[in-house]
């Protein structure tokens, strides 16, 4: 079957799904069976994502077009774009969206809105993959807001909880902000080339390799306002705030959307856009990347709610795949995007498994409610309203309970972690850590070094707080013995996705689609030749280069001086490279230990209390207990100031413009009364007795309305019309 | 003869509710609804065969009406009037139906001023004599002021003669602009003005004229567009307006503004337009400033809202902002955006009223504070009312988007910073748009609402036409914009 085909089916099996839904209930009638429905749609988008990823042939990208709008100085059109990056995010999508769907029937069973959940997945996979095959950056932008808007319903997917209505907004309007960013890029671009289309030979992409040295700054501009957009998206810092909140959804919902794919989609813009990026604004993304990617794991040591733990788990891996991608390697951005997706995926279905454990229980014996939270107020800091199912200060030994969603996560972990060799979130991870360290040594670059450096300790902190997260929640001795007594494995429906991704973490999907695969398979875009030489073999003259302008030539040199080796040899066989190689692979081993280490030092022997290094380290403590304080500037600044001048302008227009219009409207109401008045008493006259009936009933006396006041309206305007014309003939 | 049966039906209509007896309101409401659903029907064949390909005058035609003055009965559309006449006579039977149960006194007398109403409205969107085209917008404003100031809410007579003297101070000073017009260039016909006034040479291609004949058309329909300052007539109509009322003035009386702007200021008087917004000296930003005004003031205003309708109606003058900022760049992606985005805002507006109108006749209140976790108990409401907001909000997928965005894109290339200014307007559209759907649906259902009826059959059947046209146009927009697009050629090809 043809390309487009295919994708017309994987488009629009969930978008039926979906419209299934919508119209039994505008007509009043419930979709019984929408479970079923949109799985198996979902199900139908994989298996033909799967024939497209085997048959398909990424050498020869496919690139479809049509007109969307006609006009004709500009271009809009709509198409898609089908390459390796393509063929593997399809892959992707469809695989952890049709597991959540089937984990979901498990979850969500019982819930008085099951229909309705499925059918907001459903919508979900279609933006999604809407946003994935189209090769434009309206198209993009359209796909980027629909995932927005199902991540917003699925978020308040329980809008009576007051948290989940908050969280929503919250989500849609700090991803908003770095929307219009992205929108104000596109704009630039859209101005310059007057097209949003990316391929083919009218494309932004082949424009910009012909700009001048003079665009250069323009350029970044541009790249860093579009990269604004997966800023948001990615809830990279500054605009992270949200994702965390974004867990009062589903656990399902935090899965598929703010684990494995939409926050992901961040990642692909920035691998899309890739060309666009110049040494200045790659270095920009960089950074954004490597300090979220801190932040984020200092922020997950201290959590108790299990799922906020992996939501700033999540938040700092995207932040590795940022980094990746400024620092120039596309490549590992993606590698890691992949494996990521697969194990956050069964971190987040495994605790939900916990949850739902949880949750019954809870529900069983509703009475020990009241327990639990005070438990959770004992605790050495007050729980501030964690759901009692989702706190790990209530958890402890349930590998014996759950034995399957204890071994499934366990395996994430792992993999997450970065165990050499045998998990899957290594090799990716090892791919990022090798291309930073190979730029800055190549280059010299002491950003670069920093980057590296705070790429590797937050490679530790991840080792450590997830297998805090392990060590709390299925080791030790339950310390809720009541809610433990009532947990259960979760059911079949629920474990055999948990299975499947925890397969996918082992390196065997990996030797479908590890590093190798990835740089033969994606073919690099053209890069930025902005104003540089293109073949500076060089490397003393590109660090010289690097010291004078930047990245900017080096870039592009280094790249194209890379990707011709890689096919020239077929492999690397770049000295330094293989150096960085060396170093990284036993610094791994030594995070690894670390990580897990110190962790087990805290959690599993006891060595060391947590508490009392909380207590001594207080002020960082408390720093990271308050996630930097940003929600608090947020709330504090801006929300109130934009609100506070919103009230400003309100009263303004109440008081100041409508104030001066009632004046003016009073004071012509008393001249042109007395006047007239005057001018009635002194020459009567038909034309100016109607003038003043006017004005006097105008004048409040609205009882006139209903009687003569249309007649004597018309005649003023004609009388007024005639006179007019004979003045003006007459000038 | 087509046009003249479409304008003329609906005061055939008023008259036939008149002469019916006065018990008989059921009827009257029924024979009201036949008579806007003929427009409605016309509308769809002359959609079926207005010929997308051709920029002129289309369904032409001429005859002398009042000798003496050389004014004539011309009555003409071009792609831009053709895409407003097809909303008006959408709107028409929406908004009858939208009246059937809540307006109880006087039933007869409302619906024959509606029929008027929409006599003039339709024959100003085909008016192509000057003469005609004022009296027409004045045959609008008679019935407006009736329909707010008797069948309104507490502060109707207030709302409605604020909206009076507001119209009718604009309109005079348009009058004396046509009366101008008229003297410099010989004749009413607006097809003939708009080529005397390309010929250089011509009294009415002296730029000094044409500055000051712009300005006077400007405030004429500024004031019904609106255009800061001259917009609080707008949130007092709306709020006192029946809910009927409200869709037709946002829907309709808002577009006659910026119809006229494209009509008279961009067509017949391009060098005033040149000198407001061609982005050089004192005024050349004039035009772009006052649609950025309008974006962020209008959002900013709305989120300080606590009345539901008046949220609404705030976000009217905000996204009437998009259209002035389009029209400012004139470019195709400008203009196209514009014309679009008015068409677009009628559809999603009048969605809006409908949804206020509602709630309202169920609660008897429209305070946004008021209500709270509507969601769980009126599902159909909500989702509807989900469409309606993301599509106003500018979520893409939706029609909203597709105008506003153009216009954006349009407006940068001539104003980038003032373009780039005016998306704030987009995240305050988002914050007071989330914000609202979070204080009257989210959270936990207020149990005074406890047992509120979901939206009925009749509601529905008004908000699905507006909410399909909203997904086709948002997925499809070319499917409108077909229609006027050559006639957006025809208009700025003169500019190069």
């Amino acid at each position: 079957m043809s390309v487009v085909v295919l994708f017309s089916i994987i488009l629009l099996c969930p978008l039926a799904a979906f419209s299934v839904f919508s119209l039994l209930s505008l007509a009043g009638r419930n979709s019984p069976r929408q479970d079923l429905i949109s799985t198996a749609a979902m199900l139908i988008a994989f298996v033909c994502s799967l024939l497209l990823f085997v048959t398909a042939n990424p050498e020869n990208p496919d690139h479809q077009t049509l007109t969307w709008l006609p006009l004709e100085s500009v271009d809009f059109s709509m198409g898609f774009y089908f390459d390796s990056v393509t063929a593997v995010m399809l892959l992707v999508v469809t695989i952890v969206s049709s597991l959540v769907h089937i984990f979901s029937i498990g979850y969500m069973h019982g819930d008085p809105r099951y229909p309705r959940f499925f059918a907001f997945l459903s919508l979900f996979s279609f933006s999604m993959l809407f946003l994935v095959v189209s090769d434009n950056l309206l198209g993009i932008y359209i796909g980027w807001e629909l995932v927005g808007l199902c991540s917003y319903l699925l978020i308040g997917f329980w809008f009576e909880k007051k948290s989940a209505a908050d969280a929503c907004k919250k989500a849609f309007l700090t991803t908003r902000v770095g929307d219009v960013g992205m929108f104000i890029g596109m704009m630039m671009l859209f101005a310059k080339f007057q097209t949003l289309a990316l391929y083919g030979e009218d494309g932004i992409f082949a424009a910009v390799s012909d700009l001048g040295a003079g665009d250069l700054t323009w350029l970044s501009i541009a790249g860093v306002l579009i990269f604004c957009g997966a800023v948001g998206k990615s809830a990279q810092v500054p605009l992270h705030t949200w994702l965390p909140d974004a867990m009062e959804g589903p656990t399902p919902v935090s899965a598929l959307i703010h684990a494995a794919t939409m926050v992901a989609a961040g990642v692909y813009l920035a691998a899309r856009m890739f060309p666009l990026l110049t040494p200045d604004s790659s270095l920009v993304i960089a950074y954004i990347g490597g300090i979220t990617a801190l932040i984020a794991a200092t922020i997950a040591i201290v959590r108790f709610d299990i799922k906020r733990v992996l939501a700033y788990s999540t938040i700092s891996q995207l932040g590795y795949m940022m980094l990746a991608i400024g620092a120039g390697s596309y490549v590992a951005g993606l590698f890691h995007l992949t494996t990521h997706a697969f194990f956050k995926a069964l971190l987040f279905l495994g605790s939900g498994s916990v949850i739902h454990a949880f949750h019954a229980s809870h529900q069983a014996h509703s009475h020990h409610d009241e327990n639990g939270h005070s438990r959770g107020s004992e605790a050495p800091f007050a729980s501030f309203g964690i759901d009692p199912a989702q706190d790990m200060r209530h958890m402890g030994g349930l590998r014996r309970k759950m034995p399957l969603t204890f071994v499934t996560m366990l395996i994430a972990t792992l993999s997450i972690s970065g165990v050499p060799f045998l998990f899957s979130g290594f090799w990716s991870k090892d791919a990022i850590l090798v291309e930073v360290l190979y730029r800055a040594m190549s280059w010299h670059s002491v950003h670069h070094y920093i980057l590296f450096c705070t790429a590797a300790l937050a490679a530790v902190i991840t080792a450590f707080y997830m297998f805090r997260l392990i060590f709390m929640t299925f080791f030790g001795e339950p310390r809720n013995r009541e809610m433990y007594d009532h947990v259960h494995e979760s059911p079949k429906v629920m474990t055999v996705p948990l299975i499947i991704l925890a397969v996918l973490s082992f390196p065997i999907f990996n030797t479908i689609v590890n590093k190798g695969f990835f740089e033969n398979y994606v073919k690099t875009p053209e890069q930025p030749h902005v104003g540089s030489p293109k073949h500076a073999h060089d490397s003393q003259s590109q660090g010289v280069l690097y010291a004078q302008a930047g990245l900017s030539v080096a870039y592009a040199a280094e790249d194209a001086h890379q990707h011709h080796d890689d096919h020239a040899a077929g492999e690397h066989h770049n000295p330094i490279h293989d150096k960085a190689h060396n170093i990284v692979i036993p610094l791994s081993f030594v995070i690894v230990i670390l990580g897990i280490g110190l962790s087990a030092l805290f959690y599993y022997w006891k060595k060391i209390s947590a508490e009392a290094v909380a207590a001594k380290f207080r002020p960082i403590y408390n720093l990271f207990w308050n996630k930097y304080y940003f929600d608090e500037f947020y709330n504090g600044a801006i929300v109130a100031f934009t609100v506070a001048s919103s009230r400003l302008f309100g009263l303004f227009d109440l008081r100041v413009i409508d104030g001066i219009v009632n004046g003016i409207g009073f004071t012509v109401r008393e001249l042109f009364s007395r006047l007239i008045g005057w001018v009635d008493n002194t020459f009567v006259d038909g034309l100016v007795n109607w003038v003043a009936q006017i004005t006097l009933s105008v004048g409040g006396r609205i009882r006139r309305v209903q009687t003569g006041m249309i007649q004597n309206y018309l005649l003023i305007i004609l009388g007024g019309l005639v006179l007019l014309i004979l003045i003006f003939r007459s000038l | 003869m087509f046009l003249s049966l479409m304008i003329f039906i609906p005061l055939l209509g008023m008259v036939v509710v008149l002469l019916l007896p006065r018990d008989q309101e059921e009827l009257a409401r029924r024979v009201t609804l036949g008579f806007t659903l003929i427009p409605l029907l016309l509308a769809v064949v002359l959609f079926m065969q207005y010929d997308r390909s051709a920029s002129d005058l289309q369904f032409d035609f001429d005859t002398v009406w009042i000798k003496a003055f050389d004014i004539h009965y011309h009555i003409g559309i071009n792609g831009i009037s053709v895409t407003l006449l097809l909303l008006t006579a959408l709107l028409g039977p929406i908004c009858v139906l939208a009246s059937w149960r809540n307006i109880e006194k006087g039933v007869k007398a409302y619906l024959a001023l509606f029929l008027l109403l929409e006599t003039g409205m339709i024959g100003f969107f085909c008016a192509q004599d000057l003469f005609l085209f004022y009296v027409f917008f004045e045959v609008t404003l008679l019935p407006m002021y009736f329909l707010i100031g008797i069948w309104g809410g507490p502060r109707r007579e207030y709302a409605a003669i604020k909206f009076f003297l507001y119209t009718l101070f604009g309109g005079v000073l348009m009058l004396i602009a046509i009366i101008a017009v008229y003297i410099k260039g010989g004749t009413f016909d607006i097809p003939t003005l708009i080529d005397l006034a390309s010929r250089e040479g011509h009294p009415l291609a002296d730029r000094t004229f044409q500055i000051w004949a712009f300005l006077g058309f400007f405030i004429g329909f500024a004031v019904k567009v609106p255009i800061f300052p001259f917009h609080t007539w707008l949130p007092d109509a709306h709020v006192e307006a029946p809910t009927a009322i409200s869709v037709i003035l946002a829907g309709i009386l808002l577009k006659m503004g910026t119809y006229g702007l494209v009509l008279i200021n961009f067509a017949m008087l391009p060098k005033g337009m040149e000198l407001f917004c061609n982005g050089e000296g004192r005024w050349g930003n004039a035009f772009a400033v006052l649609g950025f005004v309008n974006i962020v003031y209008g959002s900013l205003c709305a989120l300080a809202q606590k009345d539901f309708k008046k949220l609404v109606a705030y976000s009217s003058i905000a996204h009437m902002g998009f259209v002035i900022l389009g029209l400012a760049a004139r470019n195709e992606s400008g203009m196209n955006g514009a014309i679009l985005q008015m068409f677009n805002h009628g559809v999603i507006s009048a969605m809006l009223f409908l949804l206020v109108g509602v709630v309202y006749d169920r609660a008897h209140h429209r305070e946004i504070g008021g209500f709270g976790g509507l969601g769980s108990r009126m599902p159909i409401y909500t989702g509807i009312t989900t469409v309606a907001f993301m599509a106003s909000l500018g979520l893409p997928g939706l029609s909203g988007f597709v105008g506003e965005a153009l216009s954006l894109l349009g407006a940068y290339d001539k104003f980038p910073k003032l373009t780039i200014l005016s998306t704030i307007g987009i995240v305050i559209g988002a914050a007071y748009f989330l914000w609202t759907l979070q204080r009257v649906f989210l959270g936990q259902l207020n149990p005074k609402y406890a047992d509120m009826p979901e939206i009925n059959r009749r509601e529905i059947v008004t908000l699905v036409p507006l909410g399909i046209l909203t997904i086709v146009l948002g997925i499809w927009p070319s499917f409108a914009m077909d229609m006027f697009n050559e006639a957006v050629k025809g208009l700025i090809a003169p500019l190069g």
